[in-house]
């Protein structure tokens, strides 16, 4: 299972980047601007392009709506099925503004140079983190008794599936090994671990004893604990990192990252604006990271040393 | 309201078709619901059969983002309500939503234990709504299973919707039907009204014109009967006009009697004769126009047992209290078996003839007293004058009055046959029965006529005698009836011929033959022989020397007494005259 979810990690990386997947609906005239002719265009990597569109679509028109004295007259999504295709089109500049959780984030801009410049409140969230449990009745008191046991991620790019749970495990000494087959014999000085690729695989495998311990979002934890969260035992939490991060291409315009900037800091004070990020996956507000991009994401940036083999760097 | 047959048709078939329609409806609806419910129920077992083995692989890997995958797809089927997989403890992974508010809550126990137990499907109904389990089996042990429910509410929206289209076009059919229906209705009430205008117009007694006969089915037939039965019923009417003329000209009475008595009709004379209108003696009991018969409680009692009866003689009692004196004739109406016996009167006044009858007694009276007194007065004196009691005549006196005296004796002849005819017709001849010998009487009564067959040269034999023969008779009226017959004989005899007398016995009879060699009596003339004043021919004088009244003077007499007399003649032979009388 651990190889087949850094074969789909390598064909992330690998495949060549696309604006618009095949299948994407043609999108719709956004609104212009009077006499604006720009374009901007909003990124976002997902298999299933069609909904994401949906998503991004009244986002990205009231963003291209409010910059018309940027010389911006239509909102562009673009859906990338990988976050290789997404680093293409950020170097390429056919996308200028990517908004993701930290993980693919802070990939983006390691690999193709791409800037943070605010953090979203993706579900009203600020920041979140991950937890590490496994069954109550395990006999696992803590980390280090994850030695020669396996424990289940979620999806490759994962945040708190992936990231900061090996980050926080690894920084801690443990010896983290990749797997495929969660039933496979663990060295005892190794921790294995599998991509589950699902929280809810997760949660599952660990009740249904198909591994040792699991990691997911804290915030998601007790409704996928639901009803059997008694049996379960949360073992560590992680640091906390923003939840969701808007960043701009390398290149573009500073006049118009400002004026996004301006635009997406003042949306929640507008009733459409409002609207719109009700619409868009329950979005808060958008704000500036407490103490600087540089800090917040900077950490984050550290933490992919502890995924770099899972990188294929 | 009162529906006409047009109504009524349209009606049933409208009702008919209604009905048809319900029940097709119904039956269609049935049909389809039993055909769908059994579509949704394989469907659902194929849908379910088939996610639960693609659900295999994920549900043994524990990959429950695809069972969800897997499921997501399954609740965008129709009908589907919900699908959830569960794990072999009967915990439920996903219900195929991202949120999966189903996850770790156990199915019902039903379905978790026959996940454990087989993995066949089960398949249960609640409401409108059926719920197929499907287990998942690998190697031998359960791994779980794929529960999905589907709504029925499909079906009966479907139901719903074949019910309606198959109510409209039951609708559109009706409508149609009740159209057509009114057509062939029209068709056939038309020519049933025209038959029912001429017939308003026959009972109106208007001109009724023939009807056409368009078809030859039953209407047709209708209009060929009712055409048929206009024609017959003209001949009828005349017929019956005829009758009611003829009824109403005949001067005798005729009266239609009820089976209860009372008057049922009367014609004309009837009316006249009573002074009361029609309407007013129909109704009432005979009893009051008509007196009882003598010997009968009532007049119907007449022909009870006799069968009709003829010349009763009764009154008619008429308005002003008189009573008319009527002979009436009374028999039994022919009538079909179903219906009650009626009687028919017909009556004839007997005034006139009453009158006649009392002017003939003060004829036959004054004769009696007025004409045969006188007449044997002058036929003493003309007999003392030929006797020669006033002296010798001269010879041409004496022929006078020889020729007086034949004709006084002629006249005293014709005076006490015509008494006697009166009372033998009034009933007022007495006869004195008794018993007698025969062969007396036969000679008396030749010696008695010996002398008139003198007169005429004519002799009398006694051929036949029958000795000891006794008959019971009135000694008198019997010499009257074969003094008349020899006379007659003697009468129609010719000069020197002899009439042959004889008696015989045949069977109980006694017969008294006379035998005369005279010219025979003419076939036109035999059957009056026997009427009144009935003379075979005006040529010999001697035959006018009769009355005319003897020979029905004889057969009344016959009568009487218990005979018969009758004869055979031939012409230029001779005629034999028969007296049987009853050997007592």
């Amino acid at each position: 299972m651990a190889r087949l979810g850094l074969a789909l990690l390598a064909a992330v990386l690998l495949a060549p980047g696309c604006q618009q997947t095949p299948n994407e609906p043609a999108p719709k005239e956004p609104a212009r601007t009077s006499g604006a002719t720009g374009v901007l265009s909003v990124g976002s990597v997902s298999l299933n392009p069609g909904r994401e569109y949906e998503t991004f679509r009244p986002f990205a028109d009231y963003l291209a709506s409010r910059l018309g004295e940027v010389g911006i007259g239509k909102g562009r999504v673009v859906v990338a099925d990988s976050l290789s295709k997404m680093v293409a089109d950020l170097q390429r500049g056919s996308v200028d503004l990517f908004i993701d959780s930290p993980f693919p984030v802070a990939f983006v801009c390691d690999r193709a140079g791409s800037r943070p410049i605010l953090r979203r409140w993706k579900r009203g969230s600020d920041v979140y983190h991950s937890v590490i449990f496994v069954r109550a009745d395990s006999g696992i008191a803590s980390a280090d008794d994850f030695r020669g046991r396996i424990i289940a991620f979620g999806e490759p790019f994962s945040t708190t599936g992936f990231l900061l749970p090996k980050a926080a495990l690894a920084s801690s000494g443990l010896r983290l090994v990749n797997y495929e087959d969660p039933a496979a014999t663990i060295q005892p000085d190794h921790v294995g671990y599998v991509f589950s690729n699902d929280a809810e695989n997760t949660m599952f495998w660990v009740l249904k004893k198909k591994v040792a311990a699991g990691a997911v979002n804290a915030d998601y934890f007790e409704a996928l604990a639901g009803s059997r969260i008694e049996e379960l035992r949360i073992i560590r939490r992680t640091e906390e990192v923003p939840r969701n991060v808007v960043c701009v291409r390398d290149g573009l315009d500073p006049e118009l990252i400002r004026a996004v900037e301006e635009v997406l800091l003042a949306m929640d004070e507008d009733p459409q604006g409002r609207s719109v990020l009700s619409g868009f996956e329950q979005t808060a507000r958008f704000d500036r990271f407490p103490g600087g991009s540089a800090d917040q994401l900077g950490r984050v940036m550290e933490l992919l040393a502890y995924v770099e083999e899972d990188l294929g760097r | 309201m009162r529906l006409g047959l047009k109504g009524r048709f349209v009606a049933f078939v409208m009702a008919t078709t209604i009905a048809f329609g319900v029940v097709l409806t119904a039956l269609a609806v049935r049909t389809q619901n039993d055909r769908l419910r059994h579509e949704l129920v394989e469907r659902g077992k194929l849908l379910t059969t088939v996610i639960a083995a693609n659900a295999t692989d994920a549900m043994a890997l524990l990959e429950v983002r695809e069972l969800r995958r897997l499921l997501a797809e399954v609740l965008d089927q129709e009908n589907v309500l919900e699908a959830v997989a569960f794990d072999e403890d009967g915990r439920v992974y996903t219900d195929g939503t991202l949120e999966n508010p189903s996850k770790h809550t156990p199915i019902g126990e039903a379905e978790r234990r026959h996940t454990i137990a087989s993995d066949a499907l089960l398949v249960e109904f609640s409401g409108d709504v059926m719920t197929v389990t499907r287990p998942v089996w690998l190697g031998g042990r359960p791994l779980g299973g794929v529960r999905l429910r589907y709504s029925l509410a499909g079906l009966a929206r479907d139901q719903a919707v074949l019910a309606r289209r198959t109510a409209m076009v039951g609708a559109v059919f009706t409508v149609l039907a009740v159209l057509a229906a009114a057509l062939l209705t029209e068709a056939v009430t038309r020519p049933l009204k025209e038959v029912i205008r001429a017939t308003r117009s026959l009972a109106r007694g208007e001109a009724v014109p023939t009807l056409r006969v368009r078809t030859s089915d039953e209407v047709g037939e209708l209009a060929a009967a009712f055409n048929e039965m206009t024609r017959r019923l003209r001949e009828t009417t005349v017929s019956r006009d005829a009758v009611d003329r003829v009824l109403g000209t005949m001067g005798e009475c005729l009266i239609v009697i009820g089976p209860d008595g009372t008057i049922d009709r009367v014609n004309k004379a009837v009316s006249k004769l009573a002074g009361l209108p029609e309407d007013e003696l129909v109704g009432r009991p005979c009893d009051e126009l008509i007196g009882t018969p003598e010997g009968f409680r009532s007049l119907i009692d007449a022909v009870s047992a006799e069968g009709p009866v003829h010349g009763l003689e009764t009154e008619m009692l008429v308005k002003d209290g008189a009573a008319v004196p009527m002979m009436v004739s009374v028999a039994p109406m022919a009538q079909s078996s179903d219906r009650p016996q009626a009687f028919v009167v017909v009556a004839s006044d007997l005034s006139e003839r009453v009158r006649i009858e009392r002017q003939k007694d003060e004829f036959v009276a004054m004769i009696h007293h007025e004409v045969r007194g006188p007449l044997t007065a002058v036929h003493g004196a003309l007999g003392l004058l030929a006797g020669g009691v006033a002296g010798e005549l001269s010879d041409r006196a004496r022929g006078l009055v020889e020729i007086a005296l034949r004709n006084s004796e002629r006249m005293e002849r014709l005076v006490d046959d015509l008494l006697a005819a009166r009372k033998l017709d009034t009933g007022k001849m007495d006869f004195r029965m008794e018993d007698a010998d025969l062969m007396p009487l036969v000679e008396q009564a030749m010696e008695a006529t010996s002398s008139y067959g003198t007169k005429f040269d004519v002799q009398f034999d006694l051929d036949g005698r029958v000795e000891g023969a006794r008959v019971r008779v009135d000694p008198d009226r019997l010499i009257q009836v074969l003094t008349n017959v020899l006379s007659n004989a003697v009468r129609f005899s010719p000069a020197g011929e002899t009439v042959t007398v004889s008696v015989t016995r045949r069977e109980k009879n006694l017969r008294v033959s006379v035998v005369d060699r005279g010219p025979g009596i003419p076939e036109e003339f035999r059957d009056q022989v026997f009427e009144k004043f009935a003379q075979a021919g005006p040529d010999d004088w001697r035959h006018q020397s009769g009355t005319g009244l003897g020979m029905s003077i004889s057969r009344a007499i016959m009568e009487e007494l218990g005979g018969d007399i009758f004869f055979e003649s031939e012409m230029d032979v001779g005629t034999t005259f028969f007296v049987d009388l009853p050997e007592a």
